[in-house]
């Protein structure tokens, strides 16, 4: 269970990014966070691991309250909630095995990352990872010969070498073509039902939030503007969300 | 009002602006024309211009070459004031060289003519008259700057030379003779070519050595220089003035206790008992193993506590152990490495094992530092945690006031060494200062949700007030004036003495300021704020690289002369010196440019610092290392080249020597083999550059 309670960003610029935001996901959910570019679906995504500090308010995941935890419990907190990104963020000139084991680095000892040594059972697991999201024939490329589609599929066998309990997705398809986009997100959903890993999951089109998702959060200007299932946002909601002036596109 | 006039008046405006800003520029050129003594008629004097086209002509006919020559000599009778009864020497031609000089007699100061026939072709010839008493000088042809003339191609020549005055020589017969030369054998490199080769390679490896020495520090300095890595780096303050005040007892505990044993098994390893010393190898590596297999698991409380101290310890032993036994094998090998290619590497590992042997205590100071404040660290950090508001506060003040006591004690022991280095004390009192009124201010106006540019302002204004304000009270406390005018150092009088280690009045003033400051800044702090130690170390590594930058190698070259004498070493060290500055800097900057999303994606994993710096930043800044590194040794090639001026070592000493004792030809070679060398590392770095980024 995550607890977000009146959650606040404010940026150094005076930007307001999440404004007293509160929010309850039971485990095993698959939420979708809809809005707008700078509606706050980065920064809340981002606060839950404290990739950015919180201004105010509290998150509790699971009875542990992140936003107090000492950098020594944040790093036990983070190995157990994955995350993956628009711009996939890999080494590119690491081969994809590399990045895939540095997804395992909070479970292991700093001192072997000096002299660039893996134990072989972290290999193991890492190329099993790779199996499961199909790409265990590229392991020893580097990740830039790879597609985007692939990318992202390396960032999440990355998160899964966390063996996490919850995986944060900050856009993980917005720089996808449709139909790598749909083979992405089958992955996560994969891994939402078979593993029962909670999903948090920002999208741009809420086609694929409905496809996918059992919840749907939406956010503008940092407030939560609607929570609820997927087919409840009829054409006022969606307009209530995006703007007078948007039309709903749907993607295959 | 109509628009148009008050746009012409701001245009006549802009108009006197720029003139008077033209006027301005004008006048500081011409100033700076005056400055550097810019004199266009200097160049133009004759007798320079005849100097500087000598000096060009030797250094352009550089003595890379000499050659082996065969010298003929033919010589011939020359009377000298006619005496009556004088009659010419008969004259046979003959197949080898022979000279006729016509007149055969004259008085001194005449001009008379020597034809020669059967010389070597095109090849310098000279000229010697020899006197009654066979004395020998070289005589010069008339119209010849030179000692020597050349030969026409057929083999003659027909030169005047004026025949010399010398005292009471009239009716004496001299002796004219005529040397010519004819080449034997192929031309071979010069003896300055040989030892000109013989320093460029010396220069060349003083810069390899320089630059390989520089590069672990540079790379290390440059990861606290950059700002995308550092910036997001914050530890709560009471964690921070926890570590920081156990630092210096950490250092001196691991010095004294740490330091035998890895002086222990230093003595081990260099006494070649090899199971003596594997046994001590072992017990460093089961140290470092078990400390591993204890590493810290999730679950907190006593047992949690427990096994980080022991972890701690255990790391700092087993480090300073295999420490210890490294340098002593180095030592060994060293003294046991004496034939034959191992004799380089004996010297080089053994004074590596050396090094090792006098940096022990320095290095168990800082692991035994370390490895204190780590284990204060795990004791407090729940106490830390748990601890309420007000008690925060009490705690701060506490722990601020003893690491403000040491800072400033620590600057204070420092300013004892050299005048100016006391300013230090002045200027940490005006950091802990200048955190104090802004924080107070802070107390009482809480900080607006929204930026505002008042209270940044006040903040700002506060903080300049309270450092100022520490600065001067500092400054006049410890007479600091008197050392900043007169150049003399504080007074050595003892307060009192701790374990042999004497505490001057002049650290206790220090101290005692610095325990008052520290104590009000960290107890308005309180030990749950967070302290931005990340900007902290950024600031003040770029600050230090940025100084040791601005400090030429040439000048420290003087100062490591004084050090460890002329040549080479004192080259290196320089260099290296100024190389750490100069590549951690650069280091940084491409540190700066890489893709800091896979920083982020690391950092969300749940990896530290360390791993992360490996893992997402290393991968991503080795080309542009590479390639600043080449550019860094091809810097330094050009920079030995004239470190020897200094008495650094490499070619530049011999161009010193060659261009005081005017052989400008000799030094022709060495400014040629610095152009060959400096464009082939130009041309070779410029090429591996391209190949990496």
């Amino acid at each position: 269970m995550l607890i977000i309670e009146n959650l606040t960003k404010v940026y150094d610029n005076g930007l307001v990014a999440l404004d007293n935001l509160s929010l309850e996901i039971p485990d095993g959910q698959f939420v979708s966070i809809i809005g707008l570019s700078g509606s706050g679906k980065s920064t809340l995504l981002r606060c839950i691991n404290r990739l950015i500090e919180p201004t105010k308010g509290r998150i509790i995941w699971n009875g542990l309250d992140i936003t107090a935890a000492t950098d020594d419990e944040l790093r036990g907190i983070r190995r157990r909630i994955g995350m993956i990104f628009q711009q996939f963020n890999l080494v590119k000139r690491s081969s994809v095995l590399t990045n895939v084991v540095s997804g395992r680095l909070g479970y292991m000892n700093p001192i072997f990352s000096l002299v660039n040594y893996v134990p072989a059972q972290e290999k193991t697991r890492a190329l099993a990872a790779l199996e499961r999201v199909g790409i265990g024939d590229r392991a020893y490329n580097s990740a830039s010969a790879l597609s985007g589609g692939q990318q992202q599929r390396v960032g999440i066998a990355r998160a899964l070498m966390q063996e996490p309990e919850m995986m944060l997705a900050d856009e993980p398809v917005a720089s996808l073509d449709p139909a790598t986009s749909h083979s992405v997100m089958k992955y996560l959903e994969l891994l939402n039902k078979d593993d029962g890993i909670t999903i948090l999951c920002s999208l741009h089109f809420l086609s694929l939030a409905r496809a996918y998702a059992d919840r749907v959060i939406a956010l503008k200007d940092g407030r939560l503007q609607f929570d609820g299932l997927p087919k409840d946002i009829d054409n006022d909601r969606f307009k209530a969300i995006y703007g007078e002036d948007a039309v709903e596109v749907e993607i295959h | 009002m109509t628009p148009k006039k008050p746009a012409t008046a701001q245009r006549s405006l802009r108009r006197l602006i720029w003139i008077i800003v033209f006027a301005v520029i004008l006048i500081i050129f011409s100033y700076g024309w005056t400055v550097t003594d810019i004199d266009l008629s200097v160049p133009q004097q004759p007798q320079r211009q005849i100097n500087v086209g000598n000096a060009l002509r030797e250094l352009l006919s550089p003595a890379v070459f000499t050659q082996e020559y065969e010298v003929t000599v033919s010589t011939t009778t020359f009377t000298i004031g006619c005496p009556e009864d004088f009659t010419p020497p008969e004259v046979t031609p003959v197949d080898g060289p022979y000279i006729v000089v016509e007149p055969a007699c004259a008085d001194a100061n005449e001009l008379v003519t020597i034809n020669g026939y059967n010389f070597a072709g095109d090849q310098l010839a000279r000229l010697n008259w020899i006197d009654e008493s066979g004395e020998r000088r070289i005589r010069q042809v008339v119209g010849r700057d030179e000692d020597n003339f050349v030969t026409r191609d057929d083999g003659t020549f027909s030169v005047q030379v004026e025949v010399p005055r010398i005292r009471g020589s009239i009716g004496q017969v001299h002796t004219i003779e005529a040397q010519g030369r004819v080449p034997s054998g192929a031309p071979e490199l010069s003896a300055t070519t040989g030892l000109v080769f013989e320093k460029m390679l010396e220069t060349i490896f003083l810069a390899l050595i320089a630059t390989t020495v520089s590069i672990l520090p540079a790379a290390i300095l440059s990861f606290f220089a950059a700002y995308n890595l550092m910036r997001t780096v914050r530890t709560p303050m009471g964690n921070l003035l926890v570590n920081l005040a156990l630092l210096p007892l950490g250092f001196v505990l691991g010095a004294v206790l740490l330091g035998a044993l890895g002086r222990l098994t230093l003595t081990i390893g260099a006494g070649g008992e090899t199971s003596t010393a594997a046994l001590s190898g072992l017990f460093g590596l089961a140290s470092v193993a078990s400390a591993r297999s204890m590493r810290t698991s999730e679950t907190n409380g006593t047992t949690h506590m427990l096994r980080a101290i022991l972890n701690a310890l255990l790391m700092g032993i087993g480090a300073l152990a295999i420490i210890g036994l490294l340098g002593g094998l180095a030592l060994l090998f060293g003294r046991i490495a004496t034939q034959g290619i191992l004799v380089y590497l004996g010297t080089f590992i053994g004074s590596i094992g050396q090094l090792i042997e006098l940096a022990l205590p320095l290095i168990a100071g800082v692991v035994g530092a370390f490895t204190l404040s780590s284990i204060g660290g795990t004791l407090t950090r729940d106490l830390l945690k748990t601890v309420s508001t007000s008690m925060s506060h009490v705690l701060g003040a506490l722990l601020g006031g003893i690491c403000g006591a040491l800072l400033l004690a620590m600057t204070a022991m420092l300013g004892s060494l050299a005048a100016w280095v006391g300013l230090f004390t002045p200027v940490a009192a005006a950091g802990l200062g200048g955190s104090i009124l802004p924080q107070l201010y802070r107390r009482f106006v809480p900080k607006p949700l929204e930026p505002s540019r008042t209270d940044g302002l006040i903040m700002t204004l506060l903080g300049w007030l309270g450092a100022i304000a520490a600065f001067v009270v500092t400054y006049s406390v410890l007479n600091v004036q008197r050392a900043v005018v007169e150049g003399s150092l504080p007074s050595g009088r003892v307060a009192f003495s701790v374990a042999g280690f004497d505490v001057t009045l002049y650290m206790l003033d220090a101290l005692l300021i610095g325990l008052v400051l520290g104590a009000l800044a960290g107890g308005f702090a309180g030990t749950k704020s967070s302290f931005p130690i990340g900007n902290v170390l950024y600031t003040s590594t770029r600050t230090l690289l940025n100084a040791l930058r601005s400090i030429e190698p040439l000048i420290m070259g003087l100062v490591f002369v004084i050090w460890v004498g002329i040549g080479p070493f004192a080259g290196v060290l320089a260099l290296a010196l100024h190389s750490v500055a100069s590549l951690g800097k650069l280091y940084s900057e491409q540190v700066e440019n890489i893709d800091n999303g896979p920083i982020e994606a690391l950092l969300s994993t749940g990896a530290n610092r360390l791993q992360t710096i490996m893992y997402a930043v290393v991968p991503q800044i080795i080309p542009p290392y590479i390639a600043f590194t080449m550019y860094r040794w091809d810097i330094n090639v050009r920079m030995s080249t004239i470190i020897g001026f200094v008495g650094g070592g490499g070619i530049g000493f011999l161009l010193q020597q060659q261009i005081n004792l005017l052989r400008y030809r000799d030094a022709g070679v060495a400014v040629l083999a610095i152009a060959i060398v400096v464009s082939a590392l130009d041309y070779a770095s410029a090429f591996i550059r391209e190949r990496y980024t």
